[in-house]
């Protein structure tokens, strides 16, 4: 067990999380980019580990943390010599990058967002590379993806970021899909979860392997962008640049290689070894052949990765890791490099576009130094590391055949063509749209140095590359060659004469190249097909989505419901019970008013009688409750029934008037039989639910809800006690409403009214304007003095019944809910009567009560109970006698005290006082609009 | 069970959806109401009516009560339907007022124009036009 590899992992990781506070911590504003700097650090674990270097070979270090070990769920690192070698590459690159970062970034930039993506995408890849789990490759590879998306669009308000993201995200998402399937069909295949233990004869056994191994290519193509999935990475490159450098060059883009140089043993003696190769060999030749009819530098580099990344998986496809992994880390060094030199381009001149460019030495002569070697170690040019592993490159595929041969040698053409296009930017004459430039200061280059230091290490001193390629050699079971700059004459020496020959021709004909280069490239590519996909989907969707869910509420609402109104075909016919028992005269009483509620709710022509029509359903509904034996169910539809009038009636001048043709003869045809449907299904449902499925529960709650609840009256007991935690909620939900509420009444005032688009502001319309409508206002409150002299005593009355309602609420009907009701119309009824019955404001009894509430289920807690616990009992008080008590009726006080609140605020809103955000129906809204009447179909009339 | 108290609850359910597909927000929102009560009488109705129960009063008399639980949920159900029909209301007023219409195809956003992708970061893309590609070639 080694500490440093999940340190390595989750320092990172971890970082990512607290860069925010970091970055904000800094001041002032512009010192914020230099978070960077201290961020850095984090990789230092990362580093560290080229101490397990040694035992590499045949002890790696491990690590293993269990979660789920029956599920083969335990996260475990193994650092043997390759993935060794890719953390420390990473870890040193990215210390590099978050340096560079901290000059490239501008003041004004959200580096707290920007540093934890890079430190999120820095830890998942080192996860990536350390793990050997195949379910948490899985889920760092994704995390890979992600952060790339989020890195990739970091400038997110910019079309072209958006498009790059999206389409990164895309085509890698494909690619983390397909490895699921390899990662699940290996397990399946091959009995374990670990990557190390993976057993080659066990799995070729199985039928799934081949499946496995075509998944897992697809993965590794989509990830390093093989053709034709590399139309990812040149779109990608709308990233900040230190991103493009670290993710999009130097490490992520080389997931998919690592996980065929790691896998590879699974790929030996199957044809899939000559499938990478050519496609890696294919990739090499086209992502060569665009890099250089490019002229933004950026956009030059991202194909020349392409390119590069084609060489890496060839030759790791078919069997070359020595040379694989010593071009790995060749790219690595001079890729990155010169990605850190456009930035640097880019920064000082506000510019990387080639054709607007030329002379750069002049004014960026460090710089300059520093492309220099990186530049000609792509081109392949001794005494650079680039030649040599170039020459290596050669060495193999000179072992292919002639077609692998002549692929790698025109490729290396071009390699060696753009790369003297990307150094042209430098030659000349100075040219620039920006007059004033400078080199770009020490912190912001240096990052730069060590390298391209490398670059030129590699080649000059070819011991150090060997030395970092042998650490690779055991668990890539490959055998470490001495590498030489100089081989001798040789075949391979005579090819790099005829690339550099073919190269200078291509360079010194570029103009002509590059014509002849549009002449023979088809009209269409790979980008072709991936927005014609992506806007047909988008299309399809658009015509789905208007077919099915319609563009207005109501056509939205008849696919919702056609399912349910007809769902009563499927009830069967057997619902009726057999035995019918007679219909009381009371319920036909209550049918009667029910059925003609409907009828007036349907045909009425006014506001008013269809506010009305519909209080008589709900009384009507009253009265079946009574019927029904449920007392309390009648207090309260009573009561609220009466407070929704109130309600009504109070936003009665804001409301709309009643359009007379509220449909369309089209929609009256759908809306009956869904209307009719829909009772039928109802009607069905509630005789085919007659028949018990199971016991009724309700014998328990008459059993105990006086020896448990203390109290007789059952339905109160299961609202404050039983069920008290769904009381709880729903107190919360109505002063939620009532705060919402407030929001929209209140809080609207603030914006400025909304215009119509083409609307004039005109005239400001005050009330003095329209004086019919003033005094109409004025007299909302009554001054019936008959009404003012009896508010009092009616009052009076009405608080006793509530308080008694209230503390009877236990054993008879009544309790919080009604009695709150009963006190909040008394409250109405004096608002009425332009007098008050609260002096304080009422909004604060919603927070007492769901105080006092929530109060009797915390105390219970510190005594160690469950939430909400009760306690009932008897005391014995002197004079008055025995006392029953419950802590249930705790809670219900703060029900009683919610209900008031939410109550009372609400009406107290909408009703004219305190409230001058909305204008009268008939009146001019405050900007001066009049509400739209279409006034023929209008069938009110103002009298 | 007799078929009277099931046929009002599918009567007040019909009429509530018969309104909720009307156009105007008034409408509307009695609609929704005239739905909560078909709601509130059907949980009652799912309880069965129980012909011989006594209220759920506890008393010495009665052996037999009819069902308490739903009596329990229609409660509360009664108390948060008015918060509903409060919210919804002040939403309809104040769209109404926003927009100067009460029909609900005006205060909606009908119609959201498909994204044609036209903003592209990627060099090689082939564009429609051919002006393009001759753009390109005198870069180079």
């Amino acid at each position: 067990m080694n500490v440093l590899l999940p340190l390595a992992v989750f320092t990172p990781l971890l970082g990512a999380m607290l860069a925010p506070f970091v970055t904000w911590a800094l001041t002032p504003m512009q010192a914020r980019a230099k978070a960077g700097y201290p961020l850095a650090l984090l990789f230092a674990p990362g580093v560290l580990l080229i101490s397990l270097a040694a035992r590499a070979g045949h002890h790696p270090a491990t690590h293993t943390t269990n979660w789920v070990p029956q599920l083969g769920l335990q996260l475990t690192f193994r650092a043997d010599g390759f993935s060794l070698l890719f953390a420390v590459l990473i870890a040193f690159i990215g210390i590099l990058i978050f340096c560079y970062a901290a000059s490239y970034l501008s003041p004004r930039e959200k580096h707290g967002r920007f540093y934890s993506y890079l430190l999120l995408f820095g830890g998942s890849m080192l996860g990536l590379v350390l793990t050997d789990n195949l379910v948490a490759l899985f889920a760092f590879w994704e995390m890979t993806s992600i952060s790339s998306f989020l890195l990739i669009g970091f400038w997110d308000s910019r079309a072209a970021s958006q498009d790059g993201a999206m389409k990164a995200l895309i085509i890698t998402a494909i690619g983390g899909l397909s490895l699921l399937v390899a990662v699940a069909l290996l397990i399946i295949a091959g009995g374990t979860v670990n990557i190390s233990e993976l057993d080659l004869a066990t799995l070729r056994g199985d039928p799934y392997f081949y499946g496995a191994l075509v998944a897992l290519l697809l993965a590794a193509f989509t990830k390093s962008a093989q053709l034709p999935f590399h139309l990812w990475l040149p779109t990608a490159m709308e990233a900040p640049t230190p991103v493009s450098a670290f993710l999009h060059s130097a490490t992520m883009v080389k997931a998919g290689v690592v996980l065929v140089a790691k896998l590879g043993f699974l790929f030996v003696d199957t044809p899939f070894q000559s499938v990478i190769m050519y496609v890696g060999l294919v990739t090499m030749f086209w992502g060569s052949f665009l890099a250089i009819r490019q002229t933004d530098l950026k956009a030059l580099l991202a194909f020349s990765t392409v390119s590069q990344l084609g060489i890496l998986m060839s030759l790791y496809g078919a069997g070359y890791p020595f040379a694989a992994t010593a071009h790995l880390i060749n790219h690595a060094a001079f890729k990155a490099a010169l990605f850190m030199v456009v930035g640097i381009i880019d920064h000082e001149l506000g510019s990387r576009d080639l054709s607007r460019l030329s002379g750069l030495r002049h004014k960026l002569p460090i710089t300059f130094m520093l492309a220099i070697p990186a530049a000609l170690s792509m081109a392949g040019l001794p005494p650079l590391g680039g030649f040599i592993s170039k020459e290596l490159f050669y060495e193999s595929m000179f072992h292919e055949g002639f077609v692998p041969m002549f692929i790698t040698v025109t490729g290396s053409m071009m390699t060696f063509a753009y790369s003297f296009k990307f150094l042209s930017v430098f030659w000349g004459d100075f040219r620039a749209d920006k007059a004033h430039v400078h080199e770009a200061p020490a912190p912001f280059w240096l990052p730069v140095l060590p390298l391209s230091g490398l670059a030129v290490l590699f080649g000059i001193i070819p011991a150090l590359p060997s030395a970092i390629v042998a650490v690779a050699s055991h668990s890539l079971e490959f055998h470490a060659e001495h590498l030489h700059l100089w081989h001798g004459f040789s075949w391979t020496l005579l090819l790099s004469i005829v690339t550099w020959l073919g190269g200078t021709i291509i360079v010194f004909a570029m103009t002509p190249f590059i014509r002849f280069q549009y002449w023979v490239t088809p009209n269409w590519n790979a980008n072709t097909i991936y927005y014609g996909l992506v806007t047909s989907v988008e299309r399809l969707a658009y015509h789905t989505t208007a077919l099915t869910q319609g563009s207005t509420f109501a056509s939205h609402l008849r696919y919702v419901l056609l399912p349910f109104a007809g769902a009563y075909l499927l009830l069967g016919v057997d619902i009726l019970p057999e035995q019918l028992s007679s219909v009381s005269w009371e319920i036909i009483t209550v049918a009667l008013l029910v059925v003609g509620s409907c009828l007036g709710v349907v045909l009425a022509r006014t506001r008013l009688s269809a506010i009305l029509f519909m209080g008589l359903a709900g009384y009507s509904s009253t009265l079946a409750f009574v019927f029904l034996r449920a007392p309390d169910l009648a207090l309260t539809q009573l009561l609220i029934e009466t407070v929704s009038i109130i309600l009504f009636l109070s936003v009665f001048r804001y409301l709309p008037l009643l359009t007379r043709h509220h449909r369309s003869p089209l929609a009256f045809g759908l809306d009956v039989p869904i209307a009719i449907g829909t009772g039928l299904t109802v009607f069905s449902a509630l005789l085919a639910v007659q028949t018990p499925v199971a016991d009724r529960i309700q014998d328990y709650f008459v059993a105990f809800s006086k020896s448990v609840g203390g109290g007789n009256n059952v339905v109160n007991v299961i609202l404050v006690d039983f069920r008290g935690y769904d009381t709880m909620g729903e107190i919360t939900v109505l002063s939620i409403v009532s705060v919402a509420i407030l929001a929209l009444l209140k809080l609207m005032r603030r914006q400025a009214p909304r215009r119509l688009p083409g609307q004039v502001p005109t005239q400001v319309t005050t009330q003095e304007d329209h004086p019919e409508t003033v005094s109409h206002t004025r007299d909302h409150a009554s001054t019936d003095v008959f009404f003012k002299v009896f508010v009092f005593p009616i009052n009076f009355t009405l608080i006793i019944i509530g308080l008694h309602l209230f503390l009877r609420g236990h054993n008879a009907p009544g309790g919080g809910f009604i009695a709150g009701l009963v006190i909040a119309v008394a409250a109405l009824i004096a608002r009425m009567a332009n007098t008050q019955l609260f002096r304080m404001s009422t909004r604060v009894l919603v927070p007492i009560g769901l105080l006092v509430a929530a109060s009797t289920g915390i105390v219970p807690m510190l005594y160690g109970l469950p939430f909400l616990t009760s306690r009932h009992g008897e005391t014995h008080v002197p004079l008055l006698g025995a006392f029953e008590w419950a802590t249930a009726s705790i809670f219900d006080l703060g029900v009683f005290l919610v209900v008031i609140g939410v109550t009372l605020t609400i009406i107290d809103l909408l009703s004219s006082r305190g409230n001058d955000t909305l204008a009268p129906t008939g009146t001019a809204l405050k900007d001066g609009r009049i509400p739209r009447y279409p006034t023929p179909q209008r069938h009110e009339v103002k009298r | 069970m007799e078929l009277l108290l099931p046929f009002l609850a599918a009567l007040l359910f019909a009429t509530g959806v018969y309104l909720l597909l009307a156009r105007d927000i008034l409408r509307v929102i009695i609609g929704l109401n005239m739905i909560s009560y078909g709601v509130n009488l059907s949980i009652l109705l799912v309880g069965g009516t129980n012909p011989e129960g006594a209220p759920p009063i506890l008393n010495a008399v009665a052996r037999n009560y009819v069902d308490p639980l739903p009596q329990a949920l229609i409660l509360t159900a009664i108390v948060i339907g008015f918060g509903t029909t409060a919210l919804i209301l002040v939403l309809g007023v104040q769209a109404y007022q926003a927009t100067g219409s009460d029909q609900l195809q005006d205060i909606l956003n009908t119609a959201d124009p498909i994204d044609t992708l036209e903003a592209t970061a990627d060099p090689e893309r082939p564009s429609l036009s051919p002006e393009m590609t001759t753009e390109r070639e005198d870069h180079s």
